[in-house]
């Protein structure tokens, strides 16, 4: 799939992204807040990484896709030493506009769709063979398909690690419908994304 | 003429047949769907005529209908267009057929599920969750022949991207159920949707339609198999 012509680049820029995300997540390995929902947090990360890994002779993402997803898994690292609950960026953020919880949890439902659109529209155009015209509604679906089944891994881990604790468990800080905003903030992050690539669909395909 | 491209937004459709769809009484004579689709169409509109009349709770069956009534009129926009198998046309029938009934009971009164209920002394009238399963189980067909026919996706993805896509219009709809239930009832939360008391509703709802959608997949992975080359 990859052009040879950038291969050497490619080949350099993929180590570097992937040596600073591996610094990165060991400082945060270090005395995270909660060492077993640091562990719980990170059993996505494991599967993720050895999924790219095993696939990287396969497929290879462009090295704006690896970029993305190294920042996403950078922010995901980050909230997983605090709990998501207790990152301070969050409080912050509560204290400046008064808001009655930690966001940073919705802050990166939000990322994931902004972030990961992009690499999930790479797969689409270059492995999955999918028209262009329908990348990007298949790419809107399947980031809102990743959500959700996220929110069902989320409550089934918590039905067995925690059952008497249940949504408390999860950092839903008392919100019914914490589920539903999660799924809509990744949404909103997927069709911003949107807009963004359709501009430069051109430049998507050419890039490698 | 396999070639030849329509537009129709969202999506751009390969018409294959168009020669034959444009006039009606040809189309008629030559699709073998005909009798099928007008035995179901109409089975359909008498199961609703029948519903439609002293429903439970009229505003809850008004509510139920909307999206009834956008589904059909996409359905018959788009008939000619889309050539579903026959299978898919029989599994769109039945999943509209569940939800009509389901609309006049507002599912959490259904019968059948109250029995189940009682008989196997389950916590709630699961038929909402048999519908949500029904959602995965019979529309992950007429899906994956959309993905196959127009969306280009081939191989493995053509069995993923279903159970995916089916997954995401869950998500969507669970999204638009609190949003409905935030602005008619705030504060009653879940019970209001039907939810019975479940605090994973929501989820389970999902995970029930993503779990037909996969068990559908693999049969048609099975029977494709058996028969590949045919269509579906």
């Amino acid at each position: 799939m990859n052009g040879e012509r950038s291969h050497s680049r490619g080949d350099r820029f993929l180590p570097i992204v992937a040596g600073c995300y591996a610094v990165l997540w060991i400082v945060l390995a270090i005395r995270p807040v909660d060492r077993g929902d640091w562990f719980l947090e990170n059993l996505l990360v494991f599967v993720t990484i050895g999924l790219l890994t095993l696939t990287l002779r396969r497929f290879r993402f462009s090295n704006f896709s690896y970029a993305l997803l190294a920042v996403f898994l950078a922010l995901h690292a980050l909230g997983a030493h605090y709990t998501y609950a207790q990152v301070p960026a969050g409080f912050w953020l509560r204290d400046l506009l008064h808001l009655e919880r930690n966001h940073f949890d919705r802050v990166i439902h939000f990322c994931f769709g902004l972030l990961l659109l992009y690499p999930v529209r790479d797969l689409l155009t270059r492995h999955v063979g999918a028209r262009p015209s329908w990348v990007p509604w298949l790419a809107l679906g399947s980031i809102i398909a990743m959500s959700s089944f996220f929110e069902i891994l989320e409550a089934i881990i918590a039905q067995v690690v925690h059952p008497d604790l249940g949504a408390a468990y999860l950092g839903t800080q008392g919100d019914i419908w914490d589920a539903q905003k999660d799924m809509v903030a990744a949404v909103f992050g997927a069709i911003i994304a949107t807009v963004l690539t359709t501009g430069r669909r051109g430049r998507v395909k050419g890039r490698d | 003429m396999r070639d030849r491209f329509v537009s129709a937004f969202p999506f751009r459709l390969r018409v294959t047949d168009i020669e034959h769809s444009t006039s009606d009484e040809s189309f008629l004579r030559v699709n073998p769907q005909r009798k099928l689709v007008l035995g179901l169409v109409t089975g359909c509109a008498v199961a609703w005529f029948i519903a439609a009349v002293h429903p439970v709770d009229r505003q809850a069956w008004m509510l139920e209908n909307l999206l009834l009534i956008v589904f059909g009129a996409i359905l018959s926009l788009t008939y000619r267009r889309l050539k579903f198998s026959s299978t898919s046309h029989v599994f769109i029938a039945l999943f509209v057929l569940l939800h009509i009934v389901g609309a006049h009971y507002t599912y959490t009164q259904m019968p059948l599920g109250l029995w189940a209920k009682d008989y196997f002394g389950l916590s709630r009238n699961h038929y909402d969750r048999v519908a949500h399963g029904s959602f995965g189980l019979l529309l992950a067909l007429p899906l994956r022949e959309l993905l196959l026919r127009f969306g280009g996706v081939r191989g493995a993805w053509g069995y993923l991207f279903p159970p995916a896509l089916i997954l995401a219009a869950s998500g969507l709809f669970e999204i638009l159920e609190s949003i409905v239930a935030e602005s008619v009832a705030p504060g009653k939360g879940v019970n209001w949707l039907g939810g019975q008391g479940d605090e994973w509703d929501a989820q389970n709802d999902m995970l029930a339609a993503f779990v037909g959608a996969v068990i559908m997949m693999s049969i048609v992975a099975l029977t494709d198999r058996k028969k590949r080359g045919d269509e579906w």
